[in-house]
């Protein structure tokens, strides 16, 4: 990755290049929107035409944090922070734990596979290939009867259920691509089962499983539905929260809405950002050449 | 550690990959199979080693069936034929790794993997990843990984296949030195290259379709094949198989080939029993057939050159016989140089050198004196 040589401009060619960057901008202008929204007061925003010179301020932001009430007195915080951290923290421990049993299912699967192996795999597979919709009101009924709605238990172990499928068959496929002689060398070497896992198998899968938290931690991150009925006030995520503060007395506030969504796009570029090598190796596993 | 197996059967689903296999290898021998790829070399090498098991039959180490004993305690290594190499540890730690295993003290695991890094040339790659090394690197370092516990028996599974040509050849020489270093360490050596068999193995146990074929050293292997596959496998180029047949003259027998007659003498003692006309392979090695410079003192006849591959100091001839025949012929490059393509040549065969087979079974038939099966 280190020595690739990176083209000119020159090279593609200007009419190519200025095609690509045509693209580019109309994809990522309804991000750039909201970010520059969340930047501007409110007479900017409602502006038209859109205006992309202007003074920036923080405003929204503090008010992301803090609500002034409309009869005066002191501010007081919105708990924005605690749905942050109730996003973090659910999505976070919902996609290890899916990570950690996926990962040993994964193992099972592909080597040491049972009678009707595909056939438990499919399965596992069709139950992510359906809307997770389907299923709201078994859950919800099932959440009531184990007193579960709004407890940090019942969404993680829900996101945790509905991380497993897409966990398992990722990692399986990066244990399958593994090089079995490796493993064999190792139990030649004097190593037990457990160890070729641990320390032969695993240590060559880490770029995968890197792959695979992002992959499912996006997922998790943006999840809407299960978290509007299955959370509660202490529980609460920011999706949810985003939408609540749509509509109110004074109309939608925008700028509001653009600061909450702003914060909220920052931890998935962090984290994809800090693992992008082994994304990249991730999902380019098994295509190189051995 | 001597090394006996016997009747080893192993099918996966419906190929037979061992169909009972006997071989008895002794302690510190240098042991060869050969044999083309899918014969089952690899299942053989990796049930001996413990890491496949056998349908039926069984495998003793210094007199001790195995069959329960984990691979661990077998006091086995193996090379692989793509080395599997620990891709996410450094040389030192692919090392240590058996050591590691082991248990053994860090100044001790330290101090042997120094020795061994020194002994295969290996100590300026120690801190870095297999990845990274070239292929003669990679080559040794899987084999100082194997030799670093000190194995009674090491298995080498084609460890040369992935290296270039040069690189094989100073490795050959490489492990036939290692040999003599290790002393008591038993070798069993697996390749479908007879070059490599024939100038390492002590013994070479030539196996075909999951049977072994025939068990022989190197001379006789080349000498008196048990079959006309060995014959075919041993020897460069490879041999001349030819169709013949069993003919009565008032002077004796006599093999008719398309161009030219074999006194069928040396074979008489078999021969005998066969009818007139029955069918025969002759195997006439390239090395054994020359051009006729003065009298010819064998059974001669006339070729046309139409292939000549010069390879330095011999030449290899593609030639027809009598206009239809098809043969080779090695000739050194003294003698080869005037020859061209076209050029009309009177040949001879060195009569000592035809080896007979059955057509039907291909079954070597033995010259007079000599024991059946050589």
């Amino acid at each position: 990755m280190s020595a690739r040589e990176v083209r000119s401009i020159g090279q593609a060619g200007w009419g190519r290049t200025l095609g690509a960057a045509a693209v580019s901008i109309l994809y990522f202008f309804p991000v750039l929107f909201i970010i520059l929204a969340a930047f501007k007061t409110r007479q900017d925003i409602l502006t038209w035409p859109v205006k992309f010179v202007f003074t920036p301020t923080l405003d929204n932001f503090v008010s992301v944090f803090f609500r002034v009430s409309v009869e005066g007195g002191a501010a007081e915080a919105t708990g924005f922070g605690r749905y942050f951290f109730n996003s973090m923290f659910i999505g976070g421990s919902s996609v290890l734990l899916a990570l950690v049993i996926g990962t040993a299912a994964a193992y099972g699967f592909s080597r040491f596979p049972l009678r009707g192996n595909d056939t438990y795999l499919f399965m596992i597979l069709t139950t992510r290939m359906m809307p997770p919709i389907i299923a709201i009101i078994p859950i919800f009924v099932l959440f009531r009867i184990f007193g579960l709605s709004g407890t940090y238990q019942g969404i993680i172990a829900l996101y945790t259920a509905f991380n497993l499928p897409f966990s398992i068959w990722m990692v399986k496929s990066f244990f399958d691509d593994l090089d079995r002689d490796i493993e064999d060398a190792a139990r030649m070497d004097g190593s037990g089962e457990w160890r070729v896992f641990r320390r032969v198998c695993l240590p060559q899968i880490y770029a995968g499983l890197a792959a695979t938290f992002v992959f499912a931690v996006i997922l998790t991150w943006n999840e809407f539905v299960f978290a509007l009925l299955l959370t509660g006030t202490e529980t609460r995520t920011v999706p949810v929260q985003i939408v609540r503060t749509i509509g109110g007395a004074m109309g939608v506030d925008w700028g509001l809405l653009s600061a909450l969504e702003t914060l909220f796009i920052i931890p998935v570029v962090l984290v994809t950002f800090a693992l992008q090598n082994q994304l990249l190796r991730g999902v380019t596993f098994g295509t190189i050449r051995r | 550690m001597d090394v006996t197996v016997s009747d080893l059967c192993r099918n996966f689903g419906r190929v037979a990959a061992l169909q009972g296999v006997s071989l008895a290898v002794d302690a510190g021998e240098f042991f060869a199979i050969l044999g083309p790829s899918g014969a089952g070399k690899t299942t053989l090498l990796r049930i001996v080693a413990g890491i496949e098991h056998a349908d039926s039959g069984s495998v003793r180490l210094g007199g001790q069936d195995v069959a329960s004993l984990p691979v661990r305690a077998r006091n086995t290594a193996m090379v692989f034929q793509t080395f599997a190499l620990y891709p996410h540890l450094t040389t030192f730690e692919n090392l240590a790794y058996p050591l590691r295993e082991q248990r053994t003290p860090r100044a001790e695991i330290a101090r042997r993997v120094n020795e061994v890094a020194e002994m295969l040339r290996l100590s300026h790659t120690l801190a870095r990843k297999p990845g990274t090394l070239s292929g003669g690197e990679q080559q040794r370092c899987a084999i100082g990984r194997a030799l670093i516990r000190r194995p009674r028996l090491l298995l080498l599974d084609e460890p040369l296949t992935n290296l270039d040509a040069k690189l094989r050849h100073d490795t050959r020489a490489e492990f036939k030195r290692l040999h003599r270093e290790l002393g008591s360490t038993t070798i069993i050596y697996a390749t479908p290259d007879q070059l490599e068999a024939l100038s390492m193995g002590q013994r070479i146990g030539v196996l075909r379709a999951g049977r072994i074929v025939q068990v022989d050293t190197p001379d006789a292997l080349y000498r008196t094949p048990g079959d006309d596959f060995v014959a075919g496998l041993v020897g460069d180029p490879p041999i001349n198989l030819l169709p013949g047949t069993l003919r009565a003259t008032h002077s004796g027998t006599r093999i008719d080939l398309p161009f030219m007659g074999i006194d069928a003498g040396p074979w008489h003692a078999v021969l005998d029993g066969f009818g007139a006309g029955t069918r025969l392979t002759v195997g006439l090695r390239p090395q054994a057939i020359r051009p006729v410079t003065a009298e010819p003192d064998g059974p001669a006849f006339t070729a046309r050159v139409f292939l000549t591959e010069p390879l330095g100091d011999v030449t290899i001839l593609d030639i027809l016989a009598h206009g239809e025949t098809r043969l080779r012929m090695v000739l050194p490059q003294e003698q080869a140089w005037r020859i061209a393509v076209d050029d009309t040549i009177d040949c001879t065969v060195d009569a000592d050198q035809i080896c007979l087979f059955a057509h039907e079974t291909g079954t070597a038939i033995p010259r007079d004196g000599t024991a059946a099966g050589g």
